[in-house]
């Protein structure tokens, strides 16, 4: 076991969509949407992903590379505003050993036609399995993912 | 557009105890102590008290003439003696006013414990503030100072 500790580290990101509050949030909002853009690298394959979209409700997705680690994130929503922001807390493992604690807003800005995201979250990064700079560049290719689907759909 | 707004603030509470941490530790883990020191009080206990990862607290208080707030925990990481990490959401009246993540580490000196409370908090629509949970927190561990120094 490695020795217990705990890094505390914050990360903002903002982006620019050409599309509407409405659309950025539905990527968001439902299951199926959310499915064609949260994942991992494509050599994962299909994460296992299920998502109840309320306040209170759970998300999780569970995968990793073919014969390798398996990364579980389980996820809570605490507050939905439709089309201008969400909360949730999540945590993960790696292998079943909790590697972060983490509280994430997803603001949402009308810009002209488009919309203004803004990215924040505060990690707690547990006993040195992860860190903060690799976390948010996994953020950073995921909103990458979104500005994709959203421009394909 | 709304007057929605979400407001990001950070503190951090530290506190030296002159107690072993073992005792420090049941002041948060135990229902029948915790109770005694945090938020309403003895006789207004949680209603739901899980301590355990992935566990819930749920608690109601009312001031006098005043508003009913509702603090709803999830514990999401629990190391014995050493750390404590859950978010939690605030409500009054019924409206959200705040969802957080607290983290409490805790540190043996010798017969003393270090705790060091590091706290991130969304405060929401105008309706809680930063400076003002960070004065409920210091005010908090100072009474676990208190219900430490006057129990065995």
């Amino acid at each position: 076991m490695k020795p217990r500790s705990v890094t505390h580290a914050s990360f903002t990101i903002k982006r620019s969509f050409k599309q509407a509050p409405d659309r950025v949030f539905a990527a968001f909002a439902t299951e199926s949407n959310k499915q064609a853009w949260f994942h991992g690298p494509d050599e994962w394959g299909r994460d296992k992903h299920e998502m109840d979209f309320r306040v209170g409700g759970r998300e999780t997705s569970v995968g990793g590379p073919p014969g390798g680690p398996v990364s579980s994130f389980r996820g809570i929503y605490q507050d939905i505003v439709p089309d201008e922001r969400i909360v949730f807390s999540y945590d993960m493992d790696l292998d079943g050993e909790r590697i972060s604690v983490s509280l994430t807003t997803i603001e949402l800005k009308r810009d002209g036609a488009g919309t203004h995201l803004t990215y924040t979250e505060q990690g707690a990064y547990l006993d040195g399995w992860d860190h903060p700079d690799g976390r948010e560049q996994g953020t950073r290719d995921l909103l990458d993912n979104l500005e994709r689907y959203l421009g394909q759909n | 557009m709304s007057d929605h707004s979400v407001a990001h603030g950070t503190f951090i509470v530290e506190r030296t105890y002159n107690h072993p941490v073992e005792k420090v530790w049941a002041a948060w883990a135990r229902s029948d102590l915790k109770r005694q020191w945090f938020g309403g009080g003895a006789d207004n206990p949680p209603k739901v008290f899980e301590f355990r990862p992935g566990g819930r607290e749920s608690s109601e208080g009312t001031i006098p003439n005043g508003p009913t707030f509702n603090f709803d925990v999830v514990y999401q990481d629990i190391v014995p003696n050493n750390r404590i990490l859950y978010n939690y959401d605030m409500h009054m009246d019924g409206k959200k006013i705040s969802v957080s993540l607290a983290a409490i580490e805790f540190w043996p000196e010798g017969r003393q414990t270090r705790l060091k409370l590091t706290e991130y908090g969304l405060f929401l629509d105008g309706l809680d503030n930063v400076a003002q949970r960070k004065e409920g927190t210091v005010g908090l561990m100072d009474q676990l100072g208190r219900f430490l120094d006057g129990t065995r």
